[in-house]
């Protein structure tokens, strides 16, 4: 049985296969040198010499070189052809003379014994790794961990080619032209385009200009900002009392207090937290507010300090009920309006600007002038009485001191002598003089007006009366009718106009306020008034900041940024926050450069001014633009040097390992020669960058080679970079990098550790892309072209998502430790939406992937039954099962065809009426010379004869029972499933361990990894099959952690 | 053939190697480079132009028989009817290193140097003989060659051949296929972009300082491969130092000094019709403004992917080369169109007496005569005057000869070019006919 199979997995020339067992003693090389000149030599010279002597080399193989055992050792690749053609039956060709059934099995026993004897003693060569460039995934995925920034700088550069064991990974596919390294110039500026230079370093972008820049650094403090706050535009002009008197002006976005949140998150949580049931953090993180807000909102809620204007809010809170949040929300909205006043910064600095965006106001008057206009009587109408009152009310503060004088109260029309008011006056309060009336608050004058009055207007106003009312407090008002009055106060409303507004800016600020607040200067009850506004103010700021940054207040701005944040900062945010958003605005005005840019705007808007009246107030921003121009540039000098420092340390993690002081300084010298050479730092820098990424120790791989013939360690540094590119594709990340510095990466616990940590980490995708997706054949599937878009009009938009599944697969795999028989048998898929329908799996919507299991009984679950590779091994209309089964037969077992007669007969593409893909192949196949090959891998394709060419599942049953060439009767996915799991589990893991060695060392398998091969199948086998063994099997292996000599014959 | 990328010849050296200058006129537009005496002359240079159509073509329909005018062509070169009497039909010449590997790329990778090719994930070929042409006068032009693709390369390994074979015909050195450029828009720029910016140089300079460094510590085939870098560095670094010189061309000039057509638009077109149609377009502007004198043109892969639908047929060009039905017949023609194509736009433009296309040489050819993979004749046709080296209307059938290499044909035309070699590929000897 063992030589049956033997012979089987030779003759369709596995390279060796599984007859080399490392446990078996080996002959020992004198015997077999021996047993070669007596036994050996003369079956060749009988039957292979006379086609491969030195003259004739026919098949480009000389076997008559071979006198001696050590010729023999020195080109020990032929001896595994030899054995290849023993075994498939090749040779002798059928024409020559044959030798005995003994005498085959004498010379492919001894080149059996002696490739297994080579093997041994060769065991852990390192082998010929040639030197590698980064390949395009590998270059774009170390640019995209160096900078941290999706770039895709090889998007236009020629395909890499596969060598070795298949992969793009081999030093020998890696090849290089003029152009190419054109293109690694051109692609290193590029990516040099992306950085932006900071005050202490640099750091890369996804976007190159510095306009971008500056955007970019605004959304994050914009982003930052709406953590906390919500940004509300306050709109025109107009919507706020003429802020600006251009209506269309917009005054931009503040950031305000999202305020009902927050008292709604008081109501419902009241009773827990007074009970001590819950923490004010607790809540705030449930609902994901600020808690130190949070907080002070709660004690100044719950607090007993009187408070002129919190104590009515407090009281409203005490009843309120969850659903009121809004409802206080508003109390404190309607009081912001009149304690503070928004101004435009746009041009902060001229003559009479204001230098706050957001200004406090306190709404206090000594006295108060109101006037009041009765309705005229309209054409056709009566005329009639009118009904009007004079309200004095207390403020709230009770009515001790409030008396006030309404003085002169008339009637007034234009051109016409003025009315007093005192013959109609019928109130409790006493004349002070013929023409004004003292009341004490609350007090309402209701006054009639006759019909043949109408159409003027009721001039008057309040004041406090000196003597009596030196601490009294009151507020004012003319309004038609006869209020009823109620003691309290009543809330304020500030109006900002402005005088004139010019086609520049906005002039003289005028403020109004409606119902102010009547007290006397110095008075102790304008104290306690004023506390309480700044008590209120303090608590309850109209915005916490300006989310607007650009102004566009104004119709010409020379304020390029503006911040107004104090607010956000001392009610919410904690160091680091803070230090963030200072961090962040330094980068802003660094980045964007506007101390420069400012210069120009204010020269431009002074060119357009010159003979303007409104010149004289913005030409003293010049003195101090311009000094904070002078002041930028020497910070930018200043810069220069650290962000050179910064470019050599990027430059050590760009090598993979520290600098020699020799590179440090050429790299340094390489700027200070561009600077001499009359290139702005910026460029210069730039130039030097790109540098880096077209430095040989960058592009490539190097590692040293020790001198002498032996093998030798490679450093720690290059084996951390061996470790992140076959798990990665990619740089090492710090660990390993730290790991090298102290030297202790190399021993094995530590390099299995790391190995372990790594295949968790979610760079591990690509090992499931790079590796899998090239074994597999279906790389670069998501651009996969071939289908016919008439028969498949779907395929275009499903074959991103078919290729992502096998790379979540993978990905899901290793991350997980899964297992590789899953490889043919998981129980599981990773899906989309999209993807299930395409499988008529049911369950599955919405927009993100996920684990779905039980797929297995659904004809899904591992690579065969996934849609990119039926998809790939089809033809663009129909299926193949000649391609399907030839993938099974060499990309999952490693086996491998002779090649096919010269010309192979035509096959049409669209299967011929009356005919099933499958009964076309098998006519195809029926010629005798083709059978042979053809009975070896079509079956492995009927038996997926019900998946259609784009992988789904075909309507009507197919015909997928099969016979393969070993007599072995199969059908359909299950059955396939199965044999290969077990007749062919050995084939398979050797297939997935070789491919996954030749991988990891970048170079193809050869007779020397046979033991460690081998010593991989063992620990899978033992170990449930986890793909992590393999991994740290391969890692541990002299050949990963091992260099060639350089002398080595 | 690396030396000829790092020690330009000088034109002493060259004219050596030549013999007799009289028979290659246009030469003098090499006199920029080395001797002040020479005479301008007024004729132009003799483009060479390689197209590749892969798989192979219809079997029955790839014949011509006759001379000049009476000659019959076969429905695939239909599209030629009107050249008969500007080309060779060339029939029966094989490689015979192509028939000791596999199937496609292994018949591929050295069709243009008839060099063994590595297999067993190895890469490694023959500088073919466009590159040999290229690495000789391509000093004189702003690139040296220019290899264009219309599809995308695969990755990967058929058969124990790296697919690079499959889409590479073109190379540089026996390691590095010539890189193929996919992107019209980007094949423009290379020809009229000046992209050489200051600083580049010194860019280049400390990168090559530094590579060197490196030699010593490591293997001789390490070394190979950084020599490849270091070497293809200095490449682009020498370009720079000569970059703005073109304006001191004496004597011949061609009839066009910038692009006469816009800049193409970014990225691969959908359309595949509209994406070779570019790549000729750009072929073409290259030999009229003497941008450069070699291009590679691969219209598609062997074992191509590329469709059809613009022709109504939607089936994967290698399964259809598999079928040899009519729908093949069309595919074969459209490749023969765009040889058409050219060869009727090199013919309008009028450089003297002549036209480009008689100073041009298109050599039109696949690595298999038909889809079956057979590569015992190989499906060769010449069009264009070679600059009066090429008489036309005529069948070359090689077939019943003992002399029927690829290679020598090869050895024949660069005996066109000056390039005199004893050996080339598998052959010493020449086509006497051609």
């Amino acid at each position: 049985m063992h030589i049956q199979r033997t012979l089987m997995c030779f003759a369709v020339g596995v390279l060796f296969g599984p007859v080399i067992m490392v446990g078996d003693e080996p002959a020992s090389f004198d015997k077999l040198g021996a047993e070669y000149k007596q036994d050996v030599r003369p079956l060749l010279k009988r039957f292979c010499l006379e086609c491969h002597s030195s003259e004739q080399k026919k098949g480009e193989l000389d076997l008559q070189k071979f006198t001696t055992l050590a010729e023999v050792r020195r080109r020990t690749k032929a001896w595994l052809r030899v054995a290849e053609m023993l075994d498939n039956g090749e040779m002798p060709p059928k024409d020559s003379v044959q030798p005995s059934l003994k005498q085959r099995k004498e010379l492919r026993g001894w080149v059996e014994r002696y490739l297994h004897a080579e093997a041994l003693a060769s065991a852990g060569d390192p082998g010929p790794v040639v030197l590698r460039r980064l390949n395009n995934a590998e270059y774009t995925y170390t640019i995209r961990d160096l900078t941290g920034v999706e770039l895709d700088p090889t998007r236009e550069f020629p395909i890499d080619g596969a060598a070795g064991e298949g992969f793009t990974n081999t030093g020998d596919a890696l090849v290089m032209s003029p152009a190419l390294s054109r293109k690694y110039l051109h692609a290193g500026k590029e990516i040099a385009r992306h950085a932006v230079l900071l005050p202490d370093g640099f750091r890369s972008s996804p976007y190159a200009t510095r306009r971008e820049w500056t955007d970019e650094i605004l959304a994050q403090i914009r982003t930052l900002y709406g953590e906390f706050v919500e940004s509300v535009d306050l709109g025109n002009g107009r919507a706020v009392g003429y802020i600006n008197g251009h209506v269309d002006t917009r005054l931009g976005h503040a950031g305000r207090l999202p305020l009902e949140k927050y008292f709604a998150a008081t109501l419902a949580q009241r009773d827990a937290v007074t009970t001590g049931g819950k923490t004010i953090e607790a809540v705030a993180r449930e609902r994901g507010l600020n808690a130190r807000y949070l907080g002070t909102l709660w004690s100044s809620l719950t607090g007993s300090k009187p408070s002129l204007l919190l104590d009515g809010l407090r009281a409203r809170w005490r009843r309120a009920k969850p659903q009121d949040a809004a409802a206080l929300a508003a109390d404190v909205t309607t009081w912001q309006r009149g304690l503070w006043s928004f101004n435009p910064i746009g041009l902060k600095g001229r003559k009479g600007s204001r230098s706050q965006w957001l200004e406090p106001v306190n709404p206090m008057v000594t006295k108060q002038e109101l006037r009041f206009k009765i309705p005229a009587t309209k054409d056709g109408e009566e005329p009639k009485e009118f009904v009007i009152s004079l309200v004095a009310t207390d403020a709230g503060d009770g009515n001790e001191h409030d008396f006030v004088v309404w003085r002169q109260p008339r009637l007034v029309a234009e051109g016409k002598p003025d009315i007093l008011l005192r013959d109609w006056v019928s109130a409790d309060g006493k004349a002070i003089d013929a023409a004004s009336v003292c009341v004490r608050a609350p007090a309402v004058i209701t006054i009639r007006i006759p019909a043949d009055l109408a159409g003027r207007e009721l001039v008057t106003a309040a004041a406090l009366e000196p003597k009596t009312a030196g601490e009294g407090s009151v507020q004012a008002d003319v309004v038609a009718g006869t209020p009823e009055t109620k003691p309290g106060l009543l809330p304020s409303e500030v109006t900002v106009k402005f005088s004139q507004v010019t086609q520049v800016f906005s002039d003289h600020r005028n403020v109004s306020i409606s119902r102010p607040i009547i007290v006397a200067e110095k008075s102790a009850a304008r104290a306690a008034f004023e506390s309480a506004m700044n008590a209120h103010r303090s608590l309850f700021p109209a915005a916490l900041c300006y989310t607007q940054i650009v102004p566009v207040d104004e119709l010409h701005t020379t304020t390029l940024f503006y911040r107004e944040d104090s607010h956000l900062a001392r009610l919410m945010l904690d160091d680091a926050q803070k230090s963030r958003l200072n961090r962040l605005w330094r980068e802003l005005r660094f980045v964007s450069q506007s101390a420069l840019i400012r210069v120009d705007v204010l020269e431009d808007l002074l060119t357009g001014m010159r003979g303007n009246a409104q010149y004289a107030g913005i030409e003293p921003l010049r003195g101090p633009v311009n000094q904070a121009a002078v002041t930028f540039r020497k910070e930018l000098a200043a810069a220069e040097p650290r962000q050179v420092d910064a470019l050599v340390d990027f430059a050590n993690r760009a090598y993979r390992r520290p600098l020699t002081d020799v590179e440090a300084s050429e790299l340094r010298g390489l700027y200070r020669q561009l600077r001499e050479q009359d290139l702005p730092h910026d460029e210069a820098f730039r130039l030097t960058l790109a540098r880096v990424f077209v430095s040989t120790p960058f592009l490539f791989r190097l590692e040293k080679t020790p001198g002498g013939n032996a093998a030798a360690p490679v450093s720690d540094w290059e084996l951390a970079s061996r470790l992140s590119y076959f798990l990665w594709s990619s740089q090492p990340d710090e660990e390993p990098r730290a790991l090298a510095a102290d030297r202790t990466l190399h021993t094995p616990e530590m390099l299995a550790k790391q190995a372990r940590r790594m295949l968790t980490d979610a760079r591990v995708r690509r090992l499931a892309s790079e590796f899998a997706c090239q074994w597999l054949d279906i790389y670069g599937f998501a651009e996969n072209v071939e289908k016919s878009e008439e028969v498949f009009p779907e395929f275009a938009r499903l074959r991103r998502e078919m290729y992502e599944e096998p790379v979540r697969f993978f990905e899901d795999m290793f991350r997980n430790d899964g297992s590789i028989l899953d490889v043919l048998n998981a129980d599981h898929a990773l899906l989309s939406e999209s993807l299930a329908k395409h499988y008529d799996i049911d369950g599955v919507s919405g927009p993100e992937w996920r684990r779905v299991t039980g797929v297995r009984r659904q004809g899904r679950g591992g690579v065969l039954g996934m849609a990119s590779i039926l998809a790939k091994q089809s033809g663009a209309a129909r299926t193949s099962p000649i391609l399907r089964g030839n993938w099974v037969f060499e990309t999952l077992l490693g086996e491998r065809l002779p090649k096919p007669p010269a010309s192979v007969p035509d096959l049409p593409d669209s299967v011929p009426t009356g005919l099933t893909a499958r009964q076309l192949i098998e006519r195809h196949s029926t010629e005798p010379e083709c059978a042979k090959c053809h009975a070896r891998i079509d079956p492995y394709g009927f038996a997926l004869e019900q998946y259609d060419a784009i992988g789904r599942l075909r309507e009507s049953e197919a015909d997928t029972k099969t016979k393969l060439v070993d007599g072995k009767t199969i059908e359909g996915i299950e059955g396939l499933r199965e044999y290969l799991l077990k007749d062919r589990r050995h084939d398979f893991v050797r297939q997935f361990c070789r491919k996954l060695l030749g991988y990891s060392l970048g170079r193809e398998v050869q007779l020397s990894d046979e033991p460690l091969l081998e010593e991989m199948q063992q620990k899978l086998a033992a170990g449930g099959y986890r793909v992590g063994t393999a991994v740290e099997t391969i890692v541990l292996s002299k050949q990963f952690r091992m260099i060639r000599g350089k002398k080595r014959p | 053939m690396r030396s000829h990328n790092a020690h330009p010849n000088s034109r002493r050296t060259f004219l050596r190697g030549l013999g007799v200058t009289m028979a290659l006129p246009w030469m003098e537009s090499l006199s920029v480079w080395g001797d002040e005496n020479a005479k301008p002359e007024s004729q132009a240079p003799v483009r060479l132009a390689v197209l590749f159509a892969g798989n192979g073509f219809h079997s029955t329909e790839w014949r011509a028989k006759g001379t000049g005018k009476q000659m019959e062509l076969g429905q695939v070169l239909a599209p030629l009817t009107d050249f008969r009497e500007r080309m060779l039909f060339i029939r029966g010449l094989y490689n015979a290193e192509a028939l000791k590997g596999n199937i496609h790329s292994s018949q591929t990778g050295n069709l243009l140097s008839g060099s063994p090719l590595a297999n067993g994930g190895r890469i490694r070929s023959g500088t073919s003989f466009d590159q040999l042409v290229a690495q000789q006068y391509g000093p004189s032009t702003k690139v040296p060659s220019l290899v264009l693709g219309c599809e995308r390369s695969v990755p990967g390994i058929h058969k124990n051949y790296s697919l690079l074979y499959s889409s590479h015909i073109s190379w540089s050195s026996p390691n590095c296929p010539t890189p193929l450029e996919l992107y019209p828009a980007l094949a423009f720029d290379r020809l009229f972009k000046d992209d050489a910016e200051k600083g580049d140089k010194s860019v280049l300079d400390a990168v090559i300082t530094e590579g060197k460094r490196f030699r010593r510590d490591i293997s001789s085939t390490d070394r190979r491969k950084l020599d490849e870098y270091l070497n293809s560095v200095r490449e682009v670094e020498r370009r720079i130092e000569r970059a703005g010189k073109n304006g001191e061309l004496q004597g011949w000039r061609p009839t066009l000094d910038k692009p006469n057509i816009p800049r193409p638009a970014d990225g691969v077109p959908q359309n595949i019709a509209e994406h070779m149609r570019l790549m000729c377009d750009i072929l073409v502007l290259a030999f009229q403004t003497d941008a450069t004198r070699v291009c590679t043109l691969k219209l598609n892969n062997d074992i191509s992917y590329l469709r059809f639908p613009h022709l109504g047929i939607d089936v994967g060009h290698h399964s259809l080369s598999h079928q040899n039905n009519a729908d093949y017949l069309k595919v074969n023609q459209f490749f023969v169109e765009q040889l058409g194509y050219i060869a009727r736009k090199l013919d309008a433009i009028q450089e003297g007496e002549r036209t480009a296309l008689d100073n041009s040489m298109l050599m039109f050819c696949s690595s298999m005569l038909t889809g079956g993979h057979d590569a015992t004749q190989l499906p060769v046709v010449l069009l264009g005057g070679g600059g009066g080296q090429i008489h036309g209307g005529r069948v070359l059938d090689y077939r019943d000869k003992p002399n029927r290499k690829m290679c020598s044909l090869y050895l024949s035309l660069l005996d066109k070019y000056g390039i005199h070699l004893k050996e080339f590929g598998d052959s010493n000897q020449r086509l006497a006919e051609v």
